[in-house]
């Protein structure tokens, strides 16, 4: 009976905890992953270590993935895209699409968990010179080098002897449209800035930032640890341009607590990029007539005391979809999701009373 | 335009090169606007110092500034001072590392704990050993090294001012033996001529109320906590050595002091030297134990509008703030008015932390005195009598009035002044 059947949409943090939840409480997953395999943005951004937990990436994701895969509700669909939905929730009928071959699978709801993208800093170009400077990175970017255990000035393959994070990159912003907070740049960013220390004791490391949203236990798990412990600056004043000087980057800005001018040399320069909706996010939000929020993720109707259900009757969203969130925020989305995903099953099935 | 500069200079106003005048404006260089370099090289020599760790700790809440009371004077505080650390401030040989006057408001606030108690001593030590200490408390410093007073007097003349007075007081260096208060003089209730009217004060009512007390006389030195502040950790220990084996020797039931400092010195860092636990009170918590007695006592009025300085070292630093009012609600006829800024907010009076022979350095980089903001303040709640039980505080009060235009409006005493003044003869 389809009705039993549950979809999740993305195979990352959100989406493999929502998987998770169906399987436990005894209902039929088809989970569909665009990509080739499973653990979401994590993995396929080589991220090096979990924030804040600095768990290894791919051993923690490993953990989320065999909770799924190894169970005989569980159908899971790599390399899928969905290309057309009909009817509605609990009679959905969803053409799944993976290489020449379509399939109809028949579900009694769903859950998008299809997450963000990140920044793409070329929509600033004028202002920190991604494209145009090989030293200047993204957040992204320093991952996958410290997923390799080494961090380097790119012109150079030299260790770099001064680094600075530019904070809120893409994020906060008018004028690119983007007035939310991503949320978790700052923390990643001290992440990265206490793993860099870590890894290069002579490199300074300093992080310009409007102001530090280091909340709830990040604030000394992370920030309090990056500044206590590994000795990591922190500058308050946002960097307005990069620039070349000789070989160097230079990022000029505002030193505000000392009210000057600030004009510094770099070895690299590495951007806090944020969230975005991903395309996969647009794309479905399309496919099954989802709303989006003013800021143009996936809406929910409960404000912050329902933050999983849309208003379109048995989809519901998990995770960065419904707009920039953090590894706890995105498992705890999963969890919320799946439970509402298998009450809305089961409620159709039962007896109507009186 | 007004005053505004856009951009600092430095100018010696007198200069004269191979015979030419470029004074002033002739030699003026001007300080670059921009911040061209994040040099961390003093903020990590501090941070490594055992004590200096928490300097790094600041997260430029701003708190401090909001409660310093050398930035109401001046433009000074601990987020400041960790800000020109990161831009490559050289500290250990810099003014700003002598305008903290310990005097705790800071830490108060702090969320991140950080402790310029612990971290003025220990970068104020390495600069000592750099030769880096600026002339007035060098020389006070080497007076207690020579002399064991900051005042540079001789020993001898130590109990000197008990000459012409006729109370009774045992002097333990001569006649030694047990007593029930071991009361520890301290510098300037010895040799200060203002000090020694507290001192005689103290002698009067101990009499009256028959306390069974003794002095340590000659052998009495320095307690050497404002030493310790200023960084010279070795003669602090020598003066802790010196004065615990006084109070080993001299049998007493309690030790008394009239100096917050020594109360603290005594009370919380000695202790960490010798492992004995000290039965330490100031004499404002003595007394206060016996209010009822003093109150059966008095035979005269004060009938004057009184308002009361916390001191840092019995206030913020010990948490006594109720001793020093208990007394000073007992006096008859008595008027008191607390100022705004009072107990756990009460300013300082630029004394602590060495700032008592630092007069001149601050006098360079503020716009009044601390002495001189507090004397206004009890002007303007309209006090008649500045009560202060801080020994450093009398003199530098008594400056404060004085340069502030407040001759004869305003009067400083110790608390035990006032206390003697109504217990009349015997």
């Amino acid at each position: 009976m389809s009705n039993n059947r549950i979809m999740v949409i993305g195979g990352g943090p959100a989406g493999l905890e929502a998987a998770r939840g169906i399987v436990d409480l005894g209902y039929e997953l088809v989970l569909v992953e665009q990509r080739d395999e499973l653990g979401g943005t994590p993995i396929s951004a080589s991220y090096a270590a979990l924030t804040p937990d600095m768990e290894d990436t791919e051993t923690a994701m490993a953990r989320m993935v065999d909770a799924v895969t190894n169970d005989s509700l569980a159908d899971i669909r790599l390399g899928s895209t969905i290309t057309a939905v009909e009817g509605t929730a609990p009679d959905l009928r969803i053409t799944l699409v993976k290489g020449d071959s379509s399939e109809v699978v028949e579900v009694g709801a769903v859950v998008v968990a299809t997450g963000f993208k990140h920044f793409d800093p070329g929509k600033e170009t004028q202002r920190y010179g991604y494209y145009e400077y090989d030293d200047v990175i993204t957040l992204v970017d320093a991952e996958k080098m410290l997923k390799a255990g080494k961090f380097i000035r790119p012109s150079t393959g030299e260790p770099p002897k001064q680094v600075c994070f530019i904070q809120c990159v893409g994020s906060r912003d008018r004028q690119l449209g983007n007035k939310w907070c991503s949320k978790v740049c700052c923390g990643i960013a001290t992440k990265e800035a206490i793993e860099i220390r870590q890894l290069l004791p002579d490199c300074k490391v300093i992080v310009f930032y409007i102001d530090m949203r280091m909340y709830g236990f990040w604030e000394d798990q992370l920030y309090w640890k990056a500044q206590e412990e590994e000795k990591v600056a922190f500058i308050r004043g946002i960097v307005s341009e990069v620039t070349m000087r000789g070989d160097s980057v230079m990022v000029k800005g505002e030193d505000t607590t000392m009210g000057r001018p600030m004009e510094v040399l770099m070895d690299v320069v590495i951007l806090s990029i944020g969230m975005e909706p991903s395309d996969g996010t647009i794309a479905m939000a399309e496919m099954f007539n989802l709303p989006l929020e003013c800021h143009g993720w996936i809406e929910t109707v409960g404000g912050a005391l329902n933050t999983v259900q849309t208003p379109v009757d048995g989809v519901f969203v998990a995770g960065a979809a419904a707009g920039p969130a953090d590894l706890e925020d995105s498992i705890s989305m999963g969890g919320a999701a799946a439970l509402k995903a298998c009450a809305f099953v089961r409620r159709i099935q039962l007896p109507v009373v009186g | 335009m007004g005053d505004h500069r856009y951009q600092e200079y430095v100018e010696k106003d007198d200069a004269v090169i191979d015979g030419i005048d470029v004074s002033g404006a002739w030699n003026r260089m001007w300080v670059p606007r921009e911040v061209t370099e994040y040099d961390f090289t003093f903020l990590d020599r501090v941070t490594d110092l055992s004590g200096g760790e928490s300097m790094g700790w600041c997260y430029e809440c701003a708190e401090c500034i909001g409660v310093c009371p050398v930035d109401n004077v001046g433009s000074y505080g601990p987020r400041k001072l960790y800000r020109k650390l990161q831009i490559g401030l050289d500290l250990f040989d810099h003014p700003d590392l002598w305008l903290c006057t310990t005097c705790r408001n800071c830490l108060r606030v702090c969320p991140k704990e950080v402790d310029m108690m612990q971290i003025m001593p220990a970068v104020r030590e390495q600069a000592i050993l750099n030769g880096n200490v600026p002339g007035e408390l060098q020389e006070m410093l080497q007076n207690v090294a020579e002399y064991g007073n900051p005042m540079g007097e001789s020993a001898r003349k130590r109990m000197r001012w008990l000459k012409k007075f006729d109370e009774p007081v045992r002097d333990l260096s001569k006649e030694p033996g047990e007593v029930d208060v071991l009361w520890y003089v301290s510098d300037y209730f010895s040799y200060h001529p203002r000090g020694i009217d507290a001192a005689k004060a103290m002698v009067r009512v101990f009499n009256r109320l028959g306390v069974d007390f003794g002095v340590l006389g000659r052998n009495e030195r320095c307690d050497g906590d404002s030493q310790r502040l200023c960084g010279e950790t070795g003669l602090f220990e020598e003066l802790a050595e010196h004065n615990h084996a006084l109070f080993e020797q001299n049998p007493h039931e309690r030790l008394v002091v009239s100096d917050p400092h020594a109360y603290n010195a005594f009370k919380n860092e000695y202790p960490k030297l010798t492992g004995t636990e000290y039965n330490v009170q100031h004499y404002t918590q003595f007394l206060a134990e016996k209010t009822e007695q003093l109150a059966g006592m008095f035979t005269g009025e004060f009938p004057r509008k009184v308002t009361f300085h916390d001191p840092c070292y019995l206030g913020r630093h010990n948490g006594e703030y109720e001793a020093p009012r208990t007394l000073i609600e007992a006096v008859p006829g008595i008027d008191f008015v607390e100022m705004f800024r009072c107990k756990e907010q009460g300013y300082c009076c630029g004394g602590g932390g060495g700032g008592m022979w630092l007069d001149g350095l601050t006098a360079d980089h503020t716009f009044e005195r601390l002495s001189e903001n507090r004397v206004r303040e009890a002007v303007d709640v309209g006090a008649e009598v500045l009560a202060v039980c801080c020994p450093y505080e009398v003199s530098r009060f008594e400056d404060a009035v004085k340069s502030t235009d407040n001759d004869g409006k305003l009067e400083v005493l110790d608390i035990i002044e006032i206390l003697d003044s109504c217990l009349g003869d015997d």
